[in-house]
């Protein structure tokens, strides 16, 4: 469906461990959002220029919401933006992709939005979940009430998702799996799920973007098909496909 | 309602405001009312596709944006085929872009483009190791380009030029004197950006274009130099984010303007900027953009 472009006010901006939870009211983008979709926020002002990519995190008939790390100069401020602020949406963007009744969902730290987001159209299953110290781990509760098993672990107690990854290895063989997590998270877990032979597993691949329209060209991933756009022919790609370096 | 429509050359558009080479894609007609603007430049086509450089292929700059996409398109059969017919559906003048790493590709592209109200030819991407800035910074390369371009096609040639040029006056000159209708001024600039974690280059080949309104009076100035060295209709082109901008780049020479990375930042912004400016002609006692230098 075409994406539209709005100027949005801030319905609540709530923190969530180290993250803020902003949610935002637009009929349409709600209406026509789907699995796999994402939207570009952006202030507005010319500093900073460009917007960023975020992922849903929930959905509602009315109203939507994305999870914000700040990681940076735009990601500080739009951590900080109050209620009735507006910021600038574009979306829904990206490729759309029917997620199984049942699966397998992998996420490190922030990458938990995407998957949290995609559990909202499946009757349940798996989570991996990895975060830095117990009070980040988020939506365990909302997981579990989706009819996911959850299983997590932090670095403050000398875990990475990983380990339990590689632990619960052999559970995996003829699921789907998705991923979403730092570049090296995923490319640790690629390694995992070949030795065991499983190769229905998907990741969502993050990076910077310029238009989130296919415009600009600068969002390319490397594949086993050359260079491809994350905002046109993603954000999800099959793990085999992707060259992650 | 205010004239906005401009003459030069061969050329009549309803109004100055194109949108530049590689910034827009067709998904961009579902937000922007295409139909409004001047006209808009199509991405960059090369005799045989090219795959660009490797990521990462962009990054933020204060009030800016560097990029280094090595001018990725899928070749000039491609575009005849597929994007110009999905062009021309736009209701807008086109005018397609040609890259080429020697004058011999530049005229093999140039003999076979029709169909477009006019050709923009890039010898100023930064982001490439063969042509590109490599032939723009040079007047004599600038005039042999022009010329053979000029030779192959009965179409109105604007020459894109490099804003690094030791001397822009002379390159502007020498397009002018190859046959160019028009110089767009100016292409990206060249920049560094480091990753401090990496403690190397932020992009693998280097450097990267800068655009935004970081560049504006850089390129602002180029324009201004150019209209009072050479006479040759100039599109301006770097920075431009609001009306007063593209005033600013009218007052100091320019014919028309292209949007370009502001797009990405408000992907209105060429329509609010059509308004504003029809609004500022107005309140300021203007019939037409002529009237835009009175004083």
């Amino acid at each position: 469906m075409a994406p539209t472009f709005r100027i949005l006010p801030v319905l609540e901006n709530k923190k969530l461990g180290i993250y803020s939870k902003i949610t935002l009211e637009d009929e349409r983008i709600c209406k026509y959002a789907e699995c796999g979709n994402f939207v570009m926020v952006g202030l507005q002002a010319l500093d900073p220029y460009l917007p960023r990519p975020f992922s849903f995190l929930e959905i509602n008939k009315k109203s939507f919401s994305i999870l914000v790390k700040v990681k940076g100069k735009g990601t500080e401020l739009l951590s900080k933006v109050e209620k009735g602020y507006k910021i600038k949406v574009l979306g829904p963007l990206g490729k759309t992709f029917c997620p199984p009744k049942r699966g397998v969902l992998i996420a490190g730290g922030i990458g938990i939005a995407p998957v949290y987001y995609q559990s909202g159209w499946m009757k349940g299953g798996l989570l991996f979940y990895g975060a830095k110290r117990k009070k980040d781990l988020i939506f365990t509760r909302e997981f579990k009430e989706r009819g996911f098993e959850v299983r997590t672990i932090t670095e403050e107690n000398g875990g990475l998702v990983t380990d339990i990854v590689k632990k619960y290895a052999h559970e995996l063989n003829g699921k789907q799996i998705f991923i979403c997590g730092s570049i090296g998270m995923i490319k640790e877990i690629k390694k995992i799920l070949n030795r065991e032979q499983i190769d229905k597993a998907y990741a969502y691949i993050e990076k910077r973007m310029g238009c989130g329209l296919g415009g600009c060209k600068s969002c390319a991933v490397k594949t086993v098909e050359g260079y491809k756009l994350v905002c046109k022919e993603g954000p999800v790609f099959p793990l085999k496909e992707v060259d992650l370096g | 309602m205010v004239d906005l429509s401009i003459k030069f050359g061969s050329l009549e558009l309803k109004n100055p405001v194109l949108l530049a080479s590689g910034v827009w894609d067709f998904p961009y007609a579902k937000i922007i009312d295409f139909k409004r603007l001047g006209g808009v430049i199509c991405k960059s086509v090369s005799l045989k596709p090219k795959v660009g450089n490797p990521p990462p292929r962009i990054t933020e700059t204060p009030c800016g944006v560097i990029n280094s996409i090595g001018l990725e398109n899928k070749g000039f059969e491609n575009f005849i085929s597929e994007i110009l017919p999905e062009a021309r559906k736009l209701g807008t003048p086109i005018f397609a872009n040609i890259f080429g790493d020697s004058i011999e590709e530049f005229k093999k592209i140039a003999s076979k483009i029709n169909g477009v109200e006019g050709i923009e030819v890039n010898i100023s991407c930064p982001n490439v190791d063969k042509g590109g800035e490599n032939f723009g910074g040079d007047p004599k390369t600038v005039f042999s380009i022009t010329k053979a371009v000029c030779e192959e096609t009965e179409l109105p040639v604007i020459v894109k030029l490099t804003p690094t040029a030791a001397n822009i006056e002379e390159t502007a000159g020498a397009a002018k004197e190859g046959g160019a209708m028009a110089v767009t001024a100016s292409n990206t600039f060249p920049g560094l950006v480091i990753d401090i974690e990496r403690k190397e280059p932020f992009f693998k080949r280097v450097s990267g274009g800068l655009s935004g309104p970081a560049v504006k009076p850089l390129a602002l100035y180029n324009v201004y130099r150019i209209k009072n060295a050479v006479d040759i209709p100039i599109i301006g082109s770097g920075g431009i984010a609001g009306y007063k901008d593209v005033l600013e780049y009218l007052i100091a020479g320019a014919s028309a303007v292209q949007l370009g990375s502001i797009i990405f930042n408000n992907p209105l912004a060429p329509i609010e900027i059509l308004d504003n400016l029809q609004c500022w002609l107005k309140e300021n006692g203007c019939k037409n953009l002529k009237d835009v230098n009175k004083k």
